[in-house]
Order: C-alpha cells, then structure tokens, then sequence
C-alpha cells in the first residue's frame, strides 16, 4: 500500500467516524415518515448519478488502455522478429549460464560473505535476465508457428525453472513482451527512469559484474587463481553489453519506457482508486435501495442514522470517482 | 555516428570501475595484506578516468577550476552530495555528505575505515597532482564521516615553494 492510499484510507476511515458520530447526535430526533421517502427518494436519485459516473469512468479508462496497448502493441512485432533474432537470443542465453556457472564456482572458494554475496547478485540477475530471454524464445517461437519447443528450457536447473513457469505464466498480453524486454534492460542496466527519490539503491547486473571483475583484477595480484575467471567474465560483459545495450537504446528511443510506465500508473489508480470508489457506492446502494425500504415506519426511523451514513458514503464515493478521474487524465 | 559528451562519460566511467570497497576491505583484512595493491589499482583506475573526463569536457587548464569541475562531475556521477566551500587561485575545498567508508560492514573498525580512507583519498589526491596540479599540491581530507560527522571536508591546496 502506498503513502496516498494509506492517506486517503485514513481520510475516509476518518470521514466514516465522523458521519457515525453525526448521525448518532441526531439518532434521538424525531423523524417523519414523509421525511424519510424524501430521503430515500432523494438517495436512489443520487444513486443513478453515481451509476453514470462509474459508466463514464469505465469507458474512460477502457479508452486509455486500449490507446496505450495499441500503440505498444503495434511496436512488439517488430521487437520480436527484428530486433531479438533467434541466434542473439541463444548467444545472450549462452553467456549468463556461463556467467551462472563462474560464478557459482567463485561462491565455493569465497570465504568472505561479503564477497559471496556479490556473486550471488550476479547470479540471481543472470537468471532473472536469463529466464525473460527463455520467455521470449517461447513467444517468438510460437509466432513463427514452432510452439512447444522450448529452446532454452534444457539449459535451467530445478532452481529456474519453477521461476520460468511462474513468470511465463504471468505474461498474457501482447503488450508484456515489451515489459519484459524492458525487465531485461532494467536488470541489466538499471533503471534508466527518472527517480526523485534515491531510497533503495538497487545495483544492475552491469555494475555488479564490473565491481567483479574490478575485485577479481585485486585479487590476480594477491594471487594467480582469479586470473582465468577474470578473463571469461570481461569476455561475456563485453559481449552482453554489446547486444543488451543496443536494445536498451531502440527501447528508449522509441519511449517504451514512458509508455510502459503510464500503463502501469494506469492499473495503479484502477486497482487503487477505482474498485475503491465502487464499494463505496455499492454498499449504499444496497442497504438504502434493498434493505430500507422492506422495513416499518417504527424501524425505518430507528435506522435513521444508517441513511445519514449510507448518504455520506455515496457523497465519499463521488469524491474519489472525480479523483479517479483526474489522476487517470494526468497519466 | 559520433558519440555525445554524456555517452563518452558513460562509457568512460563503465571502462574503469573501482572494486567495491565494502566487500575489498573484508578481504583485504582476512588475507592480512594487499593495501598496496589496492592502492595502485585505485591510482590506475583515477589516472584513466580524469584524464578521460579532462579530455571529454576539454579541461586544459591545470588549475583549482579544473580540480573542482573534476570533482564536480565525479561525484555526481556516483550520487554523492557535495558542496563547495572555496574556490580560489591557491585552494579548492568542498564537504561531502557521503563516503564510500560509510557503506562497509558495520564490523569493519573505524582505525581500519580510517586506513583505507587513506588508501583511496590519497590515490585520487596522487592522480590529480599528477594529471592537474603538479608536486606543489597538497590534499587534506578531515574523516570526519568515519567518526560520526555529519560532513567530511576534503581541501586541495597549493603550496608556494620557499
């Protein structure tokens, strides 16, 4: 949960307490029957309001998706066949299990935790890297009419490839090829976007591999073992820069960064804001529109306080529709 | 194509990375040796990179101007908060907020973050009166981040000979 949804939870947990407290300060008024038609009268109405809103606000949204996964979707076809052909795909997955391989041998002769947990980071990323190019492969493969033949499958260990599937499975749309082709730049190269805040210092396989390299180069001098490893990692960082920087550049160059990011600011607000405001509406909705209107007079005024708070809900509900709205315009 | 002023400095900066001290000086410390190593890596790495950043933004100058626009992008470039102090014909000084020493295991003693605050102060302060300022250079570095401070101040001055 984030800091403005934790704000705006607070806000309206607050605003519940005080419709409460007001609706039992007028709880022991008398009420007439005619009072409380108006009211319900006057809360269906507002009700048919709401109902247009969130109709409004579900086209809008379905409108700003749909532009966004069009254009990104427009552009994965030609990620796939041209830009990730099948031979860069197998070279780049070539070289992070041999990164993987080092760098499991360098773990067992570390004695430095410290220095373990450095390789451990390059191999944690190259599997990541590794498995969204095994993805990849998939997809391609499938769009060329070769389903099922899994092609960088055979090199995982029973430790990726329950990671495979699991993220495979999460990949459904056209426009998450590209997500993953950016996951891929992000992990190797950092991510490039524009961050205001530096809490979390996240290291890229990039930099991790030449702190590597640079602490192995000490290490030749202290002794002669590392000297081999060394050579083979430059050798792969080399090659692995070559090609993932090139895709990182086309990827910027042609704004799938910014583009993914509005996506995902897009489901943000969605999930956050807008199921949200639908509860809030919902819940009125049906105990003034259901359950009160099947009571007695008697009872009706006993629940008195129920419609001051169902009609402050719908009121909280109209106020996060027009945020809802308003953030989905700025994305 | 010809590369842009920020694509060389990336470039430049990726060649040349320094080993990560938080896991160099754990090492170091169990091996009991290999300061000096360290220390001529680090001058290596300084050397290549200014002289690679003097080129870059063409600093010909071998003056307090040129040391402070030196710093100025290096500690950018590794996010360190920095601020400068004086600027003048004779002396350069500036105070940092961040120090690599800060980031190494907490078992790691404040004498041993002191020593190899040494090392690296001083390999950068050796390429700088190599590259930019000559023999009549002296650098100061307060360590005060090691022992609680909340700045270091890290002073470049010329001293005119008698």
């Amino acid at each position: 949960m984030n800091r403005s949804t934790r704000f705006l939870s607070a806000l309206l947990l607050g605003a519940s307490f005080f419709a409460i407290f007001l609706a039992w300060r007028t709880a022991t008024a008398p009420m007439d029957f005619a009072d409380l038609k108006t009211v319900l009268t006057t809360t269906t109405a507002t009700f048919g309001s709401l109902l247009g809103i969130i109709t409004a606000g579900l086209m809008f949204t379905h409108g700003k998706f749909s532009e966004l996964a069009s254009e990104l979707g427009e552009k994965t076809p030609h990620y796939i066949s041209d830009t990730l052909p099948l031979e860069k795909i197998q070279t780049i997955g070539n070289n992070l299990l041999a990164l993987r391989k080092s760098f499991s041998i360098l773990i067992t002769q570390s004695t430095v935790e410290e220095e373990k947990e450095l390789y451990r980071r390059v191999i944690g990323k190259s599997s990541s890297i590794y498995i969204d190019f095994a993805i990849l492969s998939d997809l391609k493969l499938k769009q060329q009419g070769l389903a099922e033949t899994d092609l960088m499958i055979s090199g995982m260990d029973p430790q990726l490839y329950p990671a495979y599937k699991k993220e495979r499975h999460r990949v459904k749309k056209e426009w998450q090829i590209l997500a993953t082709i950016k996951q891929v730049v992000d992990t190797w190269e950092g991510s490039t976007t524009l961050v205001m805040e530096k809490n979390e210092k996240r290291t890229s396989l990039q930099q991790d591999l030449r702190s590597s390299i640079s602490l192995l180069g000490l290490k030749e001098k202290l002794d002669k073992n590392s000297k081999q490893v060394c050579a083979e990692a430059e050798e792969i960082l080399n090659e692995l820069a070559e090609d993932l920087t090139k895709i990182g550049g086309q990827l910027r160059q042609e704004r799938i960064p910014q583009l993914l990011s509005q996506m995902e600011q897009a489901n943000t607000i969605r999930g956050n804001y807008f199921y949200f405001a639908l509860a809030f509406i919902a819940t009125p909705l049906f105990i003034n529109l259901l359950v009160l209107p099947q009571l007695s007079i008697g009872t009706a005024s006993f629940f008195q306080p129920v419609i001051s708070i169902t009609s402050s809900l719908s009121v909280m509900g109209i106020a996060f529709l027009l945020l809802y709205i308003s953030k989905i315009l700025n994305v | 194509m010809k590369k842009t002023t920020e694509e060389k400095m990336k470039t430049l900066l990726a060649k040349y990375t320094y080993p990560p001290v938080e896991v160099t000086i754990p090492i170091l410390e169990k091996a009991g040796r290999g300061e000096e190593e360290l220390a001529s890596q680090i001058h290596e790495i300084d050397v290549s990179i200014l002289s690679g950043l003097m080129k870059i933004f063409d600093l010909k100058e071998k003056n307090m101007r040129t040391v402070a626009k030196i710093f100025g992008v290096l500690l950018s470039y590794y996010g360190q908060k920095y601020e400068p102090l004086v600027l003048s014909e004779n002396r350069f000084s500036l105070s940092v907020s961040d120090c690599p020493m800060l980031h190494v295991g907490k078992n790691v003693n404040v004498a041993t973050r002191s020593k190899y605050c040494d090392v690296l102060c001083s390999s950068t302060a050796k390429a700088l009166a190599k590259l930019v300022l000559g023999d009549s250079s002296r650098c100061s570095w307060d360590k005060a981040l090691i022992r609680d401070g909340r700045k270091c101040t890290v002073a470049f001055e010329l001293v005119k000979s008698k």
